[in-house]
């Protein structure tokens, strides 16, 4: 009996070996870990570590320039929440963020309905594919380009002054007051693709027959957008959003390669403030706990967004 | 009330003629059914008399008024959906109220008018439920709830009741036949169902390839057929319908001679479609006395319940006929049936066209 009892069911009374001949036996259940064990390796290698890493250096002081860093708890933490400039960021980082949710949703909405509208079906390909074109970009490209067109000598100054819109030529990225419009610009016309296709994908699978019933019904364009079109495109929207507010509150290239965070530090968000705090300032600790609060806030919106996910299912 | 008139309808996609001049006349208060197979244009015509759909040529008159140019809520139509259309994140009670509120009908009139047709329709109960949580045949009652509270002038059904199966398809059946005797509204109704189609006419309009075929009232369409597709289409299981050869009183399918008062437009020696409906073809001992018998051999029976489908083939070519539930039949059977020649039919082999 008791033999029978063994060879029935995993033992873990002898460890080691008797792991192996766990999975052996409950083969059926231990399978599909099996093939996980791959992917959880490097994931465990390329994400795991360096978050601990992260966490850890944020509770030591000199950390990577002296060989001896000094455990000092969560002291970084109250010197970056007494730090004005980490204050700044973070509203800036909010009126970034939610400026650029809002942009790419009132753009890609927009166009999303424009190009779903019934025209020939080759022009609705070419409008679709040219739309698009700003998702292909690097954030590099995207950045120069801007800056370019942006230029106090750029092409839009010029047009602004032609048309008698404008007495002599902005400094669209360097004046304090119009660097974070300029950024929330180009931020929505990056952007605003992901949440077109999104949407473009959700509006195809609303049923024909509910905007008919509604035309039958009496209602004007603004009645079936909101009666109809937002109700079915809910589920989509909600998650894209979320999705939308996750990259963007992380977004450090496009800051970065356009304005640098300035002038002053008007447009400075969380990641360029990370990023100065290590590779300029070479506050790595004060680096590593910046890091951490986009962390928990990032995660945040992601407990949100996978729940919405589970939710749809 | 309001009476329709559809003169010389055209539609056209690109190139494509889909519709080729349709004119029917539908009283106020008549039932009209559209049926047809797929493709036939019967939605087409239903969809333009909406206005979902643009007209290439001709006219829609609903009441007095050309309807040509008129947005369908100028219309004063209702549309019942084949899916039904319920708008998902409403509740029935909004479903029914939208097109009043949209109206800017005072909110207690609302109040009273949903509640008096969910009281027609019994869906008091469901007033508060969101489509999603009804079965087809509740969501059906919430789309014609829809319809009706609109008080429209002209009501257009969609093939409503093909999503639901058999059973409710019957009961709905009964349903809309209740409520047009109750409301007396003209109606539109497109089926492919030929059941429905005989059930709740008035009057049938009977399409194919985007022309009209017939138009006329269940028994005229169901007993004189113009055609031999009208013949086929409509009555189940269909027409039998044969190639034969005109004798001298008489016709000749394969090796076998039936005698038969000919059609005074079919003259000796013609080839013709030759028509017999299942019910005009029974075992002798059910049939009368001057009906043409044949002995035949049953090779397939059907049993329905109320009556049996006898299958046999008379000179190389199928036929089915119809007897008693409880006739005692089995298949290899020899049996004589009688045809009851009386209601036999010929149709031309080249048009199609009902010989007379």
């Amino acid at each position: 009996m008791a033999m029978e009892a063994q060879g029935q069911g995993p033992n873990f009374s002898t460890r080691g070996a008797s792991l192996f001949q766990a999975i052996r036996d409950n083969s059926a259940g231990a399978t599909p870990y099996l093939f996980l064990l791959p992917c959880l390796v490097i994931l465990g290698a390329l994400l795991g570590v360096p978050l601990y890493k992260v966490v850890e250096y944020s509770l030591f002081d000199n950390v990577i320039i002296k060989p001896d860093p000094i455990f000092v708890g969560l002291d970084n933490y109250s010197n970056l929440l007494s730090d004005s400039g980490f204050w700044s960021a973070l509203l800036n980082t909010g009126i970034f963020t939610i400026g650029s949710v809002l942009g790419h949703l009132v753009v890609g909405m927009s166009l999303a309905m424009m190009v779903n509208a019934d025209i020939h079906p080759r022009a609705r390909t070419i409008f679709r594919s040219l739309l698009i074109l700003p998702w292909i970009f690097t954030a590099a490209v995207v950045a120069l380009n801007w800056q370019l067109l942006l230029n106090p000598f750029g092409v839009i100054n010029y047009w602004l002054g032609a048309a008698g819109i404008i007495n002599e030529p902005l400094d669209w990225l360097g004046d304090a007051n119009l660097a974070m419009w300029s950024l929330l610009l180009i931020s929505t016309w990056r952007g605003y693709p992901f949440i077109m296709v999104s949407f473009l994908s959700g509006l195809q699978s609303v049923p024909r027959e509910l905007y008919e019933a509604a035309e039958i019904d009496g209602a004007n364009f603004f009645h079936k957008f909101w009666h109809v079109t937002v109700p079915q495109l809910k589920p989509v929207i909600y998650g894209v959003v979320l999705l939308d507010l996750i990259w963007t509150f992380q977004l450090f290239p496009l800051v970065w390669l356009t304005t640098g965070g300035g002038p002053g530090r008007v447009t400075e968000v969380l990641s360029t403030l990370t990023y100065r705090l290590a590779f300029v300032d070479f506050q790595f600790s004060q680096a590593a706990t910046a890091a951490v609060s986009i962390l928990v806030i990032s995660a945040a919106f992601t407990i949100l967004y996978l729940r919405n996910e589970t939710r749809n299912k | 009330m309001s009476n329709i008139e559809i003169r010389d309808l055209v539609k056209r996609y690109g190139t494509v003629e889909a519709l080729h001049a349709i004119n029917i006349k539908i009283e106020p208060g008549e039932f009209a059914v559209l049926v047809g197979p797929s493709g036939c244009g019967k939605s087409t015509t239903l969809r333009m008399v909406a206005g979902l759909e643009t007209i290439s040529g001709g006219e829609i008159v609903i009441g007095d008024r050309v309807v040509n140019g008129l947005r369908p809520k100028e219309r004063g139509i209702a549309m019942v959906f084949q899916n039904y259309a319920l708008y998902p994140s409403k509740t029935v009670y909004q479903n029914m109220a939208f097109s009043l509120k949209l109206s800017r009908v005072p909110k207690d009139v609302i109040d009273q008018k949903v509640r008096a047709v969910a009281e027609i329709l019994e869906l008091t109960e469901l007033l508060e439920r969101k489509p999603g949580a009804l079965s087809g045949g509740q969501r059906q009652r919430v789309a014609m709830g829809r319809a009706i509270v609109r008080d429209p002038k002209v009501f257009l059904f969609d093939e409503p009741l093909s999503n639901l199966d058999a059973k409710l398809r019957g009961q709905m059946r009964v349903e809309i036949k209740r409520l047009h005797q109750r409301l007396k509204n003209t109606i539109i109704y497109v089926t492919h169902d030929q059941v429905e189609a005989m059930t709740l006419a008035d009057r049938i309009v009977v399409m194919r390839d985007g022309h009209i075929e017939q138009q006329g009232t269940p028994d005229e369409i169901f007993h004189d057929p113009a055609s031999e597709f009208v013949a086929g289409f409509m009555g189940s299981p269909a027409m039998n319908l044969v190639k034969a050869t005109a004798g001298a009183d008489a016709i000749t399918i394969g090796d076998t001679s039936i005698p038969w008062a000919l059609p005074a437009s079919i003259s000796n020696g013609d080839t013709l479609t030759f028509g017999l409906r299942p019910e005009d073809i029974r075992p002798a001992i059910d049939a009368s006395e001057v009906s043409t018998r044949l002995t035949v051999t049953l090779e397939l029976i059907e049993q329905l319940g109320t009556e049996k489908l006898i299958y046999f083939t008379v000179g190389g070519h199928s036929f089915v006929g119809k007897a008693e539930g409880r006739a005692d039949l089995r298949v290899g059977q020899s049996i004589e049936v009688a045809f009851d020649m009386v209601h036999a039919y010929g149709f031309s082999p080249n048009s199609g066209a009902r010989l007379r």
